[in-house]
């Protein structure tokens, strides 16, 4: 019998992998890794039925009408607005420490920052240079990252301060602190509880606004008149202090706890994407809220307003109306 | 970098992942992108447990049908869109052999489990490579692989000798081995 070439012992393979036999004819070593490859290309896709599946989902997704939402692409509801003395410095930290990414700043002429905003993870951040209108308020901030331990460690060499060593806590986290050089607490955790590749709590991103109020409750009551915030969660103490509350308003969270020890309160400035800026703005007042900046129809295409909480938090209040081209 | 800290690479694309995922939970036209990323991921994990083109056509029809119904309610956790395509994808499998009576391994493991992932990536990108042969081998594979013609179908319609289909055969799988990156030796 004539000796079969490489190429017509690998058909020979193919035939019977084709025909479904149990029996792949036995094939020389070096033809096998051909062979495995063979084995998968039995399974490839038919190109036509990708394309018509693609246009059979095209046409269901054109009859469905997209969601009506007013924020900005990459914005959620909540933001952390982060006012503080030198912003360009504290940019740089982020990106150093947290591998942030900077999406823009506006400069003003003397150099200091008039806005900026980084995204970390799946979450922006958006921060300024104090002025006389708005001093610095440093803030608490919650962030999920795949590894507590070496996060940490690089905010330390980034030029942070620690305040609390990684450690296990009972609720599932691999958990540490630091604060930033603009006087930020960054509470960072592992979700060690989360599935396989997971990091991070159920409805929590990235990062996640941490108050520490005076009077929990009330504070949760007004986010609920002004702002129709929900409560997702709330674990109270024996004696009825709020240890850990995580409230949701629109598609996000803000967590918070009752001011205690170390954990004071800091009033923090909050970045609201609302359906009606307008009406969230006079529903606040209502709910005992005071005015900052009315409504207005601000150059960067959000109808904006601004107004103070009982706790002296800022919410900066928007409604995205169109998109402007971005510096940068 | 600690171990099992996904590259920093990795995680921006996650990143970009969620981007475009949020992106088409306010516009699902856009769910056409996730579609075009993850189709091959999908075809790949299913035809691997179905052995039936008809069957794995199904049921990867019906998973991304279900992707696109449920993609208001999908919360970004972490990890990738593929995950919970394929949770789904087990499920679809599961409920098919249920109401067929086969008693099978369940795949709803394998959705979990990084090896059967990685081979999902391997297989994902095989198909993938197939598009990036030379015409006339990219030719040979789809009518030998898909159509299931012989070799010697394929040399008279093409009107070459049956032993120039064989070589280009195998020089198109050997191609594709060497594109792989040695996964498959």
């Amino acid at each position: 019998m004539p000796k079969l070439s490489r190429s017509a012992q690998l058909d020979q393979a193919i035939q019977a992998l084709l025909s479904y036999t149990d029996s792949v004819p036995p094939v020389k070593s070096s033809l096998a890794p051909l062979v495995r490859i063979a084995a998968d290309l039995c399974d490839l896709p038919r190109e036509e039925f990708k394309a018509r599946l693609k246009s059979d989902l095209e046409r269901k997704a054109s009859m469905a009408t997209p969601a009506v939402t007013p924020f900005r692409e990459g914005f959620h509801s909540l933001t952390p607005y982060l006012i503080v003395e030198g912003a360009a410095k504290l940019i740089d930290f982020l990106k150093q420490a947290f591998g942030a990414e900077e999406k823009f700043r506006v400069p003003k002429p003397d150099g200091r920052i008039m806005h900026a905003e980084v995204r970390v993870g799946g979450s922006v951040i958006e921060l300024a240079d104090a002025n006389a209108q708005y001093p610095p308020r440093p803030t608490n901030l919650h962030l999920y990252v795949p590894d507590a331990d070496s996060v940490y460690q690089r905010a330390l060499a980034a030029g942070a301060t620690s305040t609390h060593e990684p450690v296990d806590q009972p609720y599932g986290d691999r958990e540490a602190s630091i604060r930033d050089p603009g006087g930020n607490n960054w509470y960072i955790a592992t979700h060690k509880a989360a599935g396989p590749g997971q990091f991070t709590p159920e409805g929590l991103r990235a990062v996640t606004i941490y108050l520490h109020p005076k009077g929990t409750p009330q504070l949760i009551d007004f986010l609920k008149r002004a702002f129709n915030a929900e409560e997702d969660a709330r674990y109270e103490s024996p004696e009825g202090a709020i240890m850990h509350a995580r409230i949701r308003i629109g598609d996000s969270i803000i967590e918070m706890s009752e001011a205690h020890g170390p954990y004071v309160p800091r009033p923090t400035g909050i970045h609201l994407y609302v359906p009606d800026a307008d009406a969230a703005y006079r529903q606040a007042l209502a709910a005992g809220a005071t005015s900052l900046t009315e409504p207005n129809d601000a150059p960067y295409g959000d109808r904006a307003a601004a107004v103070q909480d009982p706790h002296g938090n800022s919410w900066f209040l928007a409604t995205y109306v169109r998109d402007v081209p971005l510096p940068g | 970098m600690a171990r099992g800290q996904p590259r920093s690479e990795a995680r921006e694309e996650i990143f970009a992942e969620q981007l475009l995922i949020e992106a088409a939970q306010r516009d699902p036209r856009r769910f056409a992108e996730l579609y075009e990323q993850n189709f091959d991921r999908v075809y790949a994990f299913i035809s691997r447990r179905v052995r039936n083109r008809e069957e794995a056509e199904d049921l990867t029809s019906e998973v991304f049908h279900q992707a696109l119904a449920n993609l208001p309610r999908f919360e970004w956790r972490g990890v990738p869109f593929v995950a919970w395509l394929l949770r789904m994808a087990a499920n679809a499998i599961v409920d098919r052999w249920h109401s067929t009576s086969k008693e099978q391994v369940d795949p709803r493991h394998d959705a979990e489990d990084k090896a059967a992932l990685a081979e999902v990536e391997q297989r994902a990108s095989l198909f993938q490579l197939v598009e990036s042969l030379p015409p006339d081998q990219r030719l040979v594979i789809i009518q030998r692989f898909v159509e299931q013609r012989s070799t010697r179908e394929i040399a008279a319609e093409l009107g070459r000798s049956e032993g120039a289909i064989k070589q280009l055969q195998f020089r198109a799988i050997e191609n594709l081995r060497a594109r792989l990156g040695g996964a498959h030796a």
